[in-house]
């Protein structure tokens, strides 16, 4: 499998310098505030757990998850399979993604949970590539910019393959797309 | 089974014009409404004021649709066997990529607007001009708020009346004999068995229909191909070149322009796409090249679309 690794695109040191660089802006950017931290599994569990850690606020943390119900349609539907547990009407949410690409998925779980009627709703992606986003949507926190590469470890994943490693490599193209 | 959609000014006849167009041809008169009763009987009374009160609220979820998107599928499946007229509500949206649609819009001059409002409720002509301002700025707002469209752009409807020396009835029998010659050119190119109810668009490449594909999948409203921007004139201010960007996401202000085509087309598209922002700075229009929509429909595979 290590013949499929380009390069590592960004080591733990580095990964855990910018992640710290992040968590410093939130706990400012919050004072005072108890925002909910909302994790999108399971690409942005070691994102999510690194980050409350480097924010020094009271955060309550809370996970969705969302999945293609087929039903009778073609193509199916994205529905959420994982929903909030924590009510956040009234709350100032904090989305954690690990990566946004098109941003349809972010897209859909913004509009899902401003329809909760939050104080705020807020955007935090580990990794994000402008070039391919779709969906206009401010990405209040990036991590990194990347481009098209295919990424995994630190929860990003081929087949549910290499999420644990600690540090984040480009691999080559999976041979079976 | 066919639908005809009928916008109108306050005062413009168009009312008079939908209650005859639908009497004449036995089709159901559809206003908002009868809409909202019809297709959601359930809402309370708190959804009601809203929906009233303000535009945006149409886009807020109910469930896992918004109540847009609710409205559009039920009178989509409801069309399919009752033939409609459909009153205001910019009905004109909710049934674009519908090809047995006739959309129709009917104005009259604001003085004749006013002087019919000041015979029909008794009113000044200053009361009767502030009240026909506030009506169209309300469904000019409605109209760019739950479709984003201007509500007064022609282009937007098959026919435009003018009813300023044209009565009700005559405007009901032009708008009539456009349907009657729409429908039989539809019989002809019909195949035989099928309905003329088309729900999707006829895309002009496969890439263009998966992309809507994964825009249903996401409950992302989309148009196809609803505006044409202007980006060359002649000398005579006629335009000679224009961009129609493949989709426009409604909630998000988007256009998307999908390419799937070869790399020397790729480079006229880029050109008018630089114009086109240039142009028009304040539109958010993306482009997905090739390779690009390829790797994307391989994540959607792999469930790795983020």
């Amino acid at each position: 499998m290590e013949t499929d690794f380009v390069r590592i695109a960004f080591t733990s040191e580095t990964i855990a310098a910018r992640v710290a660089e992040l968590g410093a802006r939130i706990t400012s950017d919050y004072a005072g505030e108890e925002p909910v931290l909302v994790g999108v599994l399971k690409g942005s569990s070691y994102f999510l757990a690194d980050l409350s850690r480097r924010i020094d606020l009271q955060v309550k943390i809370d996970f969705m998850s969302i999945g293609v119900y087929q039903g009778t349609t073609k193509t199916g539907i994205v529905r959420i399979t994982k929903d909030l547990d924590i009510d956040v009407s009234g709350k100032h949410v904090l989305l954690v993604e690990d990566i946004i690409r098109t941003g349809l998925t972010t897209g859909y779980l913004v509009q899902n949970i401003e329809a909760r009627k939050p104080k705020s709703v807020r955007v935090c992606s580990l990794l994000a590539n402008p070039d391919q986003q779709l969906i206009s949507f401010p990405i209040d926190y990036t991590g990194f910019t990347v481009s098209g590469e295919w990424l995994v470890g630190y929860g990003l994943d081929i087949d549910e393959k290499w999420r644990n490693l600690p540090y984040i490599a480009e691999i080559r193209r999976p041979a079976h797309v | 089974m066919p639908v005809i959609t009928i916008s109108r000014q306050l005062a413009s006849l168009g009312d008079e014009i939908a209650e005859s167009v639908s009497r004449r041809l036995g089709f159901e008169l559809i206003d908002r409404d009868a809409l909202l009763k019809k297709f959601l009987p359930d809402l309370s009374a708190h959804e009601t004021h809203m929906l009233s009160e303000s535009a945006k609220f149409y886009l807020n979820l109910r469930g896992t649709e918004n109540y847009i998107s609710i409205l559009r599928r039920s009178l989509h499946g409801y069309v399919h066997e009752n033939p409609v007229v459909l009153l205001g509500f910019g009905g004109r949206a909710l049934f674009s990529g519908h090809r047995a649609a006739l959309n129709v819009r009917v104005t009259a001059p604001f003085e004749t607007r006013v002087s019919r409002i000041r015979k029909r409720y008794s009113m000044t002509a200053e009361e009767a001009a502030s009240t026909l301002l506030k009506s169209d700025r309300r469904q000019s707002r409605f109209v760019r708020t739950v479709f984003g469209d201007d509500i007064g752009d022609p282009l937007l409807y098959d026919l435009v009346l003018n009813t300023a020396s044209l009565s009700a009835d005559e405007c009901a029998g032009a708008v009539i004999s456009l349907f009657r010659e729409l429908e039989s050119n539809l019989k002809i190119t019909e195949p035989a068995g099928q309905a003329a109810v088309c729900e999707t668009p006829e895309f002009k490449n496969q890439a263009e229909s998966e992309f809507a594909h994964l825009l249903d999948m996401y409950n992302i409203e989309w148009k196809y191909e609803p505006k044409t921007f202007p980006i060359e004139w002649d000398a005579e201010g006629n335009v000679a070149k224009a961009f129609r960007p493949d989709f426009y996401l409604v909630k998000f202000d988007t256009y998307i322009e999908i390419t799937a085509m070869n790399q020397k087309y790729v480079t006229e598209k880029n050109r008018k796409l630089k114009r086109m922002r240039e142009l028009y700075p304040g539109v958010k229009v993306r482009i997905v090249y090739k390779k690009d929509f390829n790797s994307l429909v391989e994540r959607f595979k792999l469930g790795k679309e983020g």
